[in-house]
């Protein structure tokens, strides 16, 4: 294969990173801002992510960024803050475009998009050490709706009550958009502040992907950031999440008629990240997983059971949506079935199915720009860039043993049930 | 026979083949890709709930059949397909619409092996009363987990109030009641009328050789006389069913779906009217609109709101769908916003600047390999040109978008809300 992913410092934190691969008609480019978090409230920073795309000084309002966006053959240009990997904040600014052999006139659309980002960066719709007041009323509120409307799936719903369990005196303990409250007290000039934060401190990753060789885009995206002083670089950093000596029980009610179930194991000592992938594979997300053939196929107790891993936090988290008089026995089976990778291991037939999908898995990866973004940019903290086929190698060398091994080391951690009160 | 369908406005050539079983087959090989996508489909879906075979007497099955049948057919007498399928690594899955069911694999090694699989197991159904009855639980689950869901209700909702007695009306998955009827003799019934190759397709994208394809298809698709299926009648009235529906469940904010009815001429499934009343509507109501901006700025909406058009086989409508404080005044307001753009109609500048939108954003679906397997079966089960809405979209005329602004009756539509509050 190929090597298709370039890497370069071009600045005290600021990093440009390119993977080019002609297969694609369609190319990406994300600015992300990493920065640890501070005394400066949550919905401060959020505000400031939302109107980075929604308007710049050049389009100061979002029909006339739209607008830009849709002469350029329907471009998207997209931000957001989320928790990052090492429980951190990421705030991204992200953009795609057709590539220029699709423009009907001829159009530099790379050059073109890459501009549009750098104006949301550099000349955000701001004034006077302050966001224009207009913008920041209405990203505010819609902010407090994106807070607010938590509610509206349960399954997301069940993940952020637990995390305030799970997580307890961690970041991840509270929504990364802070609360309701907090974020009715954001002004134009507290997101600012807090924006002015990241344009210094961040540590700023450039990705570009897609079939372009990105000449344009390391031109312009690299150098917006030589003039701003920047100092005190956010370190990024995997901290595993602390076991509890005892585990905590916590069970909610909320009117829905299926109940969710949420098991939160942790292994905090557990430095082998491979053996957990392959251990998840074979525990929950296969068809042919435990607990796919076991507690839905077998006993028919749910729709769906599946677990999701955490590497950098060492954690795995079971979770299923049953009937609310099943949950007692749910958490049994689930609780069963790692009990018994713990005690007897996995097969060889399981890991030779788990190496198949990682392999397909992985492979993938190569076909999707955005792909390939986030499996370079989840590698940041390790300093070590391992190509999709790379890493499936890894993954593939995994043997029983360590998989047993990485089961043992996973202990419960919380049990937490969103139980319905029923509703028509 | 391979026909040879090619696109010049998005330069990509599709293959058209007929397999001797007579399943059609769709190909578009991507080049330097790592991944294929095959999606076999028959054309049954949920709303197909009354038929008659070779002029014998109309059958009536419970709502949910479809997507029984579509559960219960990875199972064999010997093991289920996805165990198949987890020895060569590949990710399949299906799903039932409306319209059609598609059974489908994602692989990057093993192509040829996982085709055959595919194919295999969707042509041998395996149903006992026995396994019929441990799925019941599995799928009732998954009725309740739906229910749960404020998408999803405010959306069928909005079903039941725009049409009387078209069955799109009637959820997918059915009702914990509805499924309770369903028997291993509704099933065969149903594959029997409904999976048959004349009835079926299949399409093919990425990275793959053609030829195996053609291979694998004559050597395990199997022959099956072709039935004379004639689904059963209704007359849906022309207008809407109920105006305005409201449920109560825990959201924070009321959601809302609008949906227009179309006249009797254009309610069917067309790639153009699909095309035009996607133009038209974001030109009206999308981000880029003084619509949009002013509402808002009004605080009636906010980034959730998005217009569209739901298409399949005997259903089209456009929407506008979001969440607001006050969902009857968007419809309100939508509606007065489509009675004032047929009197001053769009700029031809923001139709050219919308038509280049439209092309731009059908050019990123054939970036990716499942976007464009899905392209071939969408046009393939309406007997289009797999190129359709591109071409379409490419050459779009101002004068014909003027002339479908003018069949939309902005007061034939019907509102569905969620609220947690009875409003």
């Amino acid at each position: 294969m190929i090597n298709i992913f370039e890497r370069k410092q071009k600045g005290d934190g600021v990093f440009f990173n390119k993977i080019i691969d002609k297969r694609f008609k369609v190319n990406r480019f994300a600015v992300y801002f990493h920065t640890n978090f501070d005394e400066l409230p949550r919905p401060d920073y959020s505000t400031a992510a939302y109107i980075l795309s929604d308007c710049c000084a050049k389009y100061p309002s979002h029909a006339l960024m739209a607008r830009r966006a849709s002469e350029l053959y329907d471009a998207s240009i997209v931000s957001n803050t989320t928790f990052g990997q090492w429980n951190n904040r990421c705030t991204l600014l992200a953009s795609s475009i057709i590539d220029n052999r699709y423009a009907l006139n001829g159009e530099n659309l790379e050059a073109e998009i890459c501009a549009l980002m750098r104006e949301c960066i550099l000349n955000p719709n701001a004034k006077n050490g302050t966001f224009d007041e207009t913008a920041t009323a209405l990203m505010r509120a819609e902010l407090i709706d994106t807070i607010d409307s938590v509610i509206n799936d349960k399954n997301v719903y069940a993940a952020y009550k637990a995390n305030q369990t799970v997580f307890a005196g961690e970041p991840m303990e509270l929504p990364v958009n802070g609360t309701h409250k907090e974020a009715e007290l954001v002004t134009p000039a507290s997101a600012f502040a807090a924006y002015q934060r990241i344009l210094k401190t961040a540590r700023i990753e450039i990705f570009a992907a897609g079939s372009s060789d990105f000449t344009a885009a390391e031109e312009i995206l690299c150098s917006m950031f030589s003039d701003i002083e920047r100092g005190n670089i956010a370190k990024l950093s995997a901290k595993p999440s602390p076991l509890k000596a005892q585990t905590a029980r916590v069970t909610d009610t909320f009117p829905m008629q299926q109940a969710i179930l949420r098991m939160c194991f942790k292994a905090p000592d557990l430095d082998d990240r491979d053996a957990v992938t392959m251990l998840s594979l074979i525990l929950g997300i296969l068809t042919t997983s435990r607990f796919f053939q076991n507690i839905r196929e077998k006993q028919s107790l749910c729709y769906y059971c599946s677990c999701s891993p955490n590497k950098n936090q060492r954690t795995l988290t079971a979770y299923a949506g049953v009937e609310p008089h099943n949950l007692k026995r749910t958490e049994e089976a689930i609780l069963a079935e790692l009990e018994d990778i713990q005690k007897n291991g996995v097969t060889e037939d399981e890991i030779e199915k788990a190496r198949l999908d990682i392999r397909n898995q992985t492979n993938s990866i190569y076909d999707s720009a955005g792909s390939l973004i986030n499996w370079y940019g989840n590698q940041i903290v390790f300093g070590e860039f391992l190509s999709p086929e790379e890493q499936a190698e890894r993954f593939c060398k995994v043997n029983a043993a360590r998989i047993q091994e990485a089961a043992r080391q996973f202990k419960l951690d919380t049990v937490y049930s969103l139980s319905g009160e029923g509703l028509q | 026979m391979i026909e040879k369908i090619y696109s010049s406005v998005i330069k990509e050539t599709c293959l058209k083949y007929t397999s001797p079983s007579g399943v059609k087959v769709f190909m578009l090989p991507m080049e330097g890709y790592s991944s294929a996508v095959a999606q076999f489909s028959a054309k049954f879906g949920s709303q197909d709930n009354s038929f008659s075979v070779n002029g014998k007497d109309f059958i009536n099955v419970p709502d949910g059949t479809a997507h029984y049948l579509e559960h219960k057919l990875f199972e064999s007498e010997e093991r289920d397909a996805f165990s198949l399928f987890a020895q060569t690594g590949a990710v399949c899955n299906a799903g039932t619409s409306f319209d059609y069911t598609q059974y489908y694999f994602s692989c990057t090694n093993n192509f040829k092996k996982n085709l055959e699989i595919l194919l295999d197991f969707v042509q041998e159904p395996y149903f006992t009363a026995e396994n019929v009855e441990k799925e019941r639980g599995i799928i009732g689950q998954e009725i309740t987990m739906y229910r749960d869901n404020p998408g999803w209700r405010v959306f069928t909702n909005l079903l039941e109030g725009l049409y009387s007695v078209n069955p799109v009306r009637n959820d997918i998955a059915g009702t914990v009641e509805s499924i309770a009827e369903i028997t291993e003799n509704t099933l065969y019934d149903c594959y029997n009328a409904y999976y048959n190759p004349s009835n079926m397709y299949l399409c093919v994208a990425g990275n793959f050789d053609p030829d195996e394809v053609i291979s694998v298809c004559e050597t395990h698709l199997k022959s099956r006389a072709p039935l004379d299926i004639i689904p059963g009648t209704f007359s849906e009235p022309l207008r809407v069913n109920q105006h305005r529906t409201v449920l109560q469940m825990p959201v924070a904010k009321p959601i809302f779906e609008i949906g227009f009815k179309l006249p009797s001429e254009v309610n069917h499934e067309s790639f153009e009217n699909y095309v035009y009343y996607n133009i038209l509507f974001d030109i009206i109501f999308g981000n880029t609109s003084d619509f949009f901006e002013k509402m808002r700025h009004d605080g009636l909406l906010n980034e959730e709101f998005s217009v569209g058009v739901f298409s399949g086989r005997g259903h089209i409508f456009p929407f506008a769908r979001g969440e607001s404080p006050d969902p009857d005044a968007v419809l309100h307001e939508i509606q007065r916003e489509l009675d004032a753009f047929k009197t001053a109609p769009p700029s031809r500048e923001e139709f050219e600047r919308i038509k280049r939108a439209t092309y731009g954003s059908m050019v990123r679906d054939y970036n990716d390999v499942d976007s464009v397997a899905g392209t071939l079966s969408g046009a393939a089960l309406e007997g289009a040109n797999p190129f359709v809405s591109i071409n379409t979209a490419a050459g779009a005329s101002y004068d014909k978008l003027i002339k479908k602004l003018l069949t939309l009756d902005e007061n034939n539509a019907a509102i569905s809300i969620v609220s947690k509050e009875n409003v």
